[in-house]
């Protein structure tokens, strides 16, 4: 597999005369090779944005060596930029000019055939709403207009910063839809996200980013495998007894809401047979997989900041639509 | 090209542009209705009365003259009742600017060759003003709204988006100015042959009128780009209209009296406006009693000293240069957000 974007040792300072300077990357490494969705996980404030606009350019790396496409960037970045759809951060269109004119004024500046415009519209499920002026659209629309001018180019590599910001849950699976097609088809796709369901519905390969730094990478499956401390959730009619019957047979575990947590087992039947053998019959016996929430959370170091206090039984997210703000968490 | 193209979509259908260009015509209507409403041909006798009042006219003035010369050599008394120049050479019609023509008595007669300058002048004066506000505003809210970013990420080369940006304003700038201006003069000329006088519309006058236009053009085309740098510059349009309002109160009013009182010298040099006048008008005379301080010809030194076209025209060009050249340096290393 060849590499679409190589970072390595990214690092940006902003100066700045009321904050001073503030580290937003600091020495961030990204591979992202051709034909994956790879997601970008962060936090708000982790560095999403500023890496992204470091690699395209908008701003300039204090050090650090990056390649889009195989061309060192930003440097010869004007190579492949044909290549190359992008949104960074939610695009403000002109809100005088309809959603169609100003994809084709994009497209005249990019040189790309107008007949495209109809394509992208329909391909992000703006179709029929093309010819209406951008400042009617709402946030979601916008955002699937921004997606469809980064769509434009018929990109081999494509690069969205929270594409899913302002979208319905409709919407979000549409996108998902969108992306996963596109990556059939060969683009390979970098998503930037602070959603943590939505990277891991979509995503094969994620990146995780927090105060400007990799703390993780690799395949989705791969990164959750790596956080997996074998615990069960089980629930039976006497919990304070279990435990100590648990604690008899030199296992792990702890009383957490109604149910028990048992840790460091590797065959759940170890715990049905000791429980059962006295008489205390399980009623529901669970192994907590980690989802990528709860990685991300102890990997961002949000998880021990958290003002909610989270319970075992809520770890995993209504899958799909969940929107989970962590800048609170984060900053505390 | 293509972006060339897009960009020029772009400016047109920026509302303030829209807003200007109907500023623009809407001054330019009630400027002509009002000149022809308050126009009439002049009738056989309006024509031979004027003409013989401005006979009469040029008769006293050339009197005059000669009351004062013969004064001077003592043919006749000193008359208290009187004022004559000390130097009758002031007064003698010959060496005035323009000698009253039948038209200055002609009240209600619009006069295409008496009025065509001021006209222009005024064009232009609207022009240089939208061409700055223009320019500002242009590349202004492309930066604050994330334009310039987004065609950036489609064509990451960010000089030459910033020369299709300010090639396409100063083109349409001057196409707009081109034409605003034919039109302009045009319809008061029709207003001249049609309800009043054309006057004597020689080549004199003609090459004049060209010369104001043409440098009037250069003065737009200037003010244009001057708007567009510092726009460029600060990031913002109210940084232009900042920088020419500190400018203008800061400058052109408080340093031309701190100048002043330390009794600089030429200090009219010092200011923009000075060469802007210079330069439209071909050249400029400026008045500095110090000149004559100290000065061995005192009772003939006028204390006048003039700065001609090409100066004046080195200074602007040098400053919109320079605010230019400095916006592309800047716009090419600074960090988008
Ligand atoms: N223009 C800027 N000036 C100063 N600080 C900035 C600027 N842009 C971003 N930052 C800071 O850099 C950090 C990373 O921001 P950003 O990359 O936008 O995060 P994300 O996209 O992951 O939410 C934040 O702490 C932010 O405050
Ligand atoms: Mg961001």
């Amino acid at each position: 597999m060849s590499a679409v974007i190589e970072i390595e040792g990214l690092r940006k300072t902003f100066h700045s005369l009321r904050s001073g300077r503030r580290v937003a990357v600091d020495g961030f490494d990204l591979l992202v090779e051709a034909g994956q969705v790879h997601g970008f996980l962060g936090p708000n404030g982790s560095g999403k944005t500023t890496t992204l606009r470091a690699l395209l350019g908008l701003v300039r790396a204090d050090s650090g060596r990056m390649t889009v496409l195989g061309e060192p960037s930003p440097e010869l970045l004007p190579r492949v930029a044909g290549q190359v759809g992008a949104i960074v951060e939610s695009p403000q269109f002109f809100g005088n000019f309809t959603g169609y004119r100003t994809l084709r004024l994009l497209a005249r500046a990019g040189g790309v055939p107008v007949s495209r415009v109809d394509e992208v519209l329909d391909l992000v499920g703006l179709d029929d709403r093309g010819d209406e002026r951008v400042k009617g659209y709402s946030l979601g629309m916008k955002q699937r207009l921004a997606v469809a001018s980064a769509l434009l180019k018929d990109p081999r590599l494509l690069i969205l910063d929270e594409p899913a910001n302002g979208l319905d849950p409709a919407g979000i699976r549409e996108m998902r839809d969108l992306m996963r097609s596109l990556a059939a088809n060969g683009v390979t796709v970098l998503v930037s996200s602070h959603i943590l369901g939505e990277i891991q519905l979509i995503c094969d390969h994620v990146t995780i980013i927090s105060r400007g730094r990799r703390v993780a990478t690799g395949r989705v499956d791969e990164v959750l495998a790596g956080h997996d401390r074998h615990e069960l959730l089980v629930r039976v009619a006497e919990p304070e007894r279990a435990v100590e019957l648990l604690h008899a047979a030199e296992l792990t575990a702890v009383v957490d809401g109604g149910a028990l947590v048992v840790s460091g087992v590797s065959d759940p039947t170890v715990v049905s047979r000791v429980l059962g053998e006295q008489g205390l019959w399980v009623g529901e016996l669970t192994p907590l997989r980690p989802d990528l929430e709860s990685v991300f959370l102890e990997l961002t170091g949000a998880y021990e900041h958290s003002s909610v206090p989270r319970q075992v039984g809520d770890s995993s997210l209504p899958q799909g639509e969940a929107v989970i703000d962590l800048d609170r968490g984060v900053d505390a | 090209m293509n972006l060339v193209r897009a960009e020029l979509e772009r400016l047109s259908a920026r509302r303030f542009v829209q807003l200007m260009v109907v500023l623009l015509v809407l001054a330019f209507a009630v400027t002509a209705a009002t000149t022809l409403a308050g126009s009439h041909k002049p009738n056989a006798d309006e024509m031979s009365s004027a003409r013989a009042q401005a006979a009469e006219a040029r008769r006293d003035l050339e009197a005059t003259h000669q009351e004062c010369l013969a004064r001077q050599s003592g043919t006749l008394p000193a008359d208290t009742d009187r004022y004559f120049p000390s130097d009758c050479s002031e007064i003698d019609p010959i060496r005035q600017d323009r000698l009253p023509i039948p038209a200055d008595y002609l009240p209600g007669v619009f006069n295409f060759a008496e009025q065509a300058q001021p006209l222009l002048y005024f064009l232009i004066a609207f022009l240089v003003l939208f061409g700055f506000l223009v320019g500002a505003s242009y590349i202004g809210a492309d930066l604050t709204s994330g334009g310039v970013v987004n065609l950036l990420l489609w064509r990451p080369r960010r000089l030459t988006v910033l020369a299709a940006k300010l090639g396409t304003l100063l083109g349409a700038v001057l196409v707009l100015a081109l034409l605003a201006s034919v039109v302009y003069l045009a319809t008061f000329w029709v207003i001249g042959q049609a309800a009043g006088l054309p006057g004597r519309l020689d080549g004199d006058f003609w090459r004049s009128l060209g010369a104001v236009h043409g440098r009037g053009l250069v003065l737009v085309l200037l003010a244009s780009a001057l708007g567009f740098a510092i726009a460029t510059l600060g990031r913002h349009t109210s940084a232009a209209l900042g920088a020419l309002a500190a400018y203008a109160v800061v400058w052109e009013l408080g340093a031309r009296l701190v100048l002043e009182i330390v009794d600089a010298r030429k200090s009219d040099l010092f200011m923009l406006s000075s060469h802007i006048g210079a330069w439209l008008n071909g050249g400029a005379r400026f008045y500095d009693e110090q000149l004559c301080r100290g000065s061995t010809d005192f009772p003939y030194c006028e204390g006048f000293y003039t700065v001609t076209w090409l100066p004046a025209l080195l200074v602007l060009l040098a400053i919109t240069g320079g605010l230019t050249a400095a916006a592309f340096a800047v716009f090419r290393r600074r960090d988008l957000i």
